[in-house]
């Protein structure tokens, strides 16, 4: 049983961890089971799609109930990413584990190099943002409005709150208007919630690191509603491809169960300790992590 | 406009109030689940990496196995529990819409629903 509670543990790690830099725990759990378990890149896939809907809903619930996330913003994208999930999680049956495996390197090497861009990264280049679940004594997970280590990207704070006149224009895109900003590109946006949708089912991810950008820098969503939607999110999206794994005997109810109850742990916990934790050393080492974990993945593709 | 009933309050706090109580309670009706399941996989041994046939997902012995008070039973109840909770904020909030009278955003909700009733019946599919 050692082995239940290290997955436990490693788990927990892969949430908290996340949860501090923004990740989301999906992008760490794959290579976690793959490299670290042994478990089937399919297989590991799946777990963390649970995994990553277990996080999205304690976020998405808190998020609503503050009124942070677009609820039907979120609906209209998240039928795209849905369709697009529906996809991948047909494709990755398909594909050998050696094309998932490079997939997974190049995702990491681009998160990665972002990371170690960060410092330096102007406004207008996006960097990863992928929520854990928030609670309710602390601000988002995700990070705020003009928090430039979190987001790398410089958001005036009171964008959120200036008053906007009610549209009256019939078209979808002023249908989802938020208080303070107005939707745009709305047809980019549902174009690139389909690919969200992909990799979120062909890797096991949220998909945060496509939807949080293509939201705040193309549609003129400022980023706390950004990150709120787009955790939202997750759980539809997610859950469209994890039913094709289920019914497929992809999840192992053994793994699964200790690795999500891990994750959602340890997302609960980053969520809390967030805002007293210095990410700068912490932000280097998983640029140092994802370095390394993406050479790995790239040696599985190659069959070194 | 958000709503149809042009002058009426916006719905939209109201159903986001009501989803959101929809997902924290269901989110802890799901981790309570797995965490039995994996304190039964504790006390009774099982071993996640190496406990032989993996336990196939079959919904009709679900209850069954959770009067028995088996792991498994526990987990994928517990998981299950997870990947409804999106599909029920989706279903709530289309009600919400509706009866707000937000016919787009209840269509919206409504062709979710379809996208992911297609995932089940390909992935039904592809088993058969």
């Amino acid at each position: 049983m050692t082995a239940g509670l290290i997955l436990l543990a490693g788990g927990a790690a892969a949430g908290l961890f996340g949860s501090l830099l923004g990740l989301g725990g999906g992008l760490l759990i794959v290579p976690l089971l793959t490299l670290g378990f042994g478990v089937p890149l399919r297989e590991a896939v799946a777990v963390s799609l649970v995994s990553v809907i277990v996080t999205s809903s304690a976020g998405a619930g808190v998020y609503l109930r503050r009124h942070v996330a677009n609820l039907r913003l979120g609906m209209v994208l998240e039928l795209f990413t849905a369709a697009g999930a529906l996809a991948g999680g047909l494709i990755a049956f398909l594909l050998e584990e050696r094309v998932l495996a490079g997939l997974f390197a190049v995702l990491l090497t681009w998160v990665a190099v972002s990371m170690a861009r960060q410092g330096a990264v102007s406004a207008g280049e996006p960097v990863i943002v992928a929520p854990g679940p928030a609670t309710d004594d602390e601000a988002p997970a995700a990070p705020d409005a003009g928090d430039p280590i979190a987001t790398g990207v410089d958001v005036p704070a009171s964008a959120a709150v200036e008053p906007v006149p009610v549209p009256d224009a019939a078209d979808l895109a002023t249908h989802l208007y938020g208080p303070g900003y107005r939707v745009r590109r709305m047809r980019f946006g549902m174009a690139a919630s389909v690919g969200a949708g992909v990799v979120s089912a062909l890797l096991g991810v949220g998909g945060g690191i496509v939807k949080v950008p293509v939201m705040h820098l193309a549609m003129g969503v400022p980023l706390k509603v950004a990150t709120a939607t787009s955790n939202m999110m997750i759980g539809v999206t997610a859950t469209a491809s994890a039913v094709i794994y289920l019914l497929r005997d992809e999840i192992d109810p053994y793994v699964a169960g200790p690795t999500a109850l891990g994750v959602f742990a340890g997302a609960s916990l980053g969520s809390r300790i967030a805002s007293r934790v210095d990410v700068r050393v912490l932000r280097w080492l998983f640029v140092a992590v994802m370095a390394y974990t993406a050479f790995e993945m790239a040696r599985r593709a190659l069959g070194l | 406009m958000p709503s149809a009933a042009a002058g009426s309050r916006d719905p939209g706090p109201a159903i986001e109030t009501l989803v959101a109580r929809l997902l924290v309670i269901g989110t802890w009706v799901a981790v309570v689940l797995v965490l039995a399941g994996v304190l039964g996989m504790v006390l009774s041994g099982v071993d996640p990496l190496d406990h032989g046939e993996r336990p196939v997902f079959d919904p009709g012995r679900v209850p069954a196995d959770l009067l028995a008070l088996r792991p498994s039973g526990f987990l994928w109840a517990g998981l299950v529990t997870v990947l409804l909770l999106p599909i029920g904020r989706v279903v709530v909030s289309g009600i919400g819409f509706l009866v707000a009278r937000d016919r787009r955003l209840a269509l919206v909700s409504l062709a979710v629903l379809v996208v992911v009733g297609v995932s089940i019946a390909a992935a039904i599919g592809l088993e058969g």
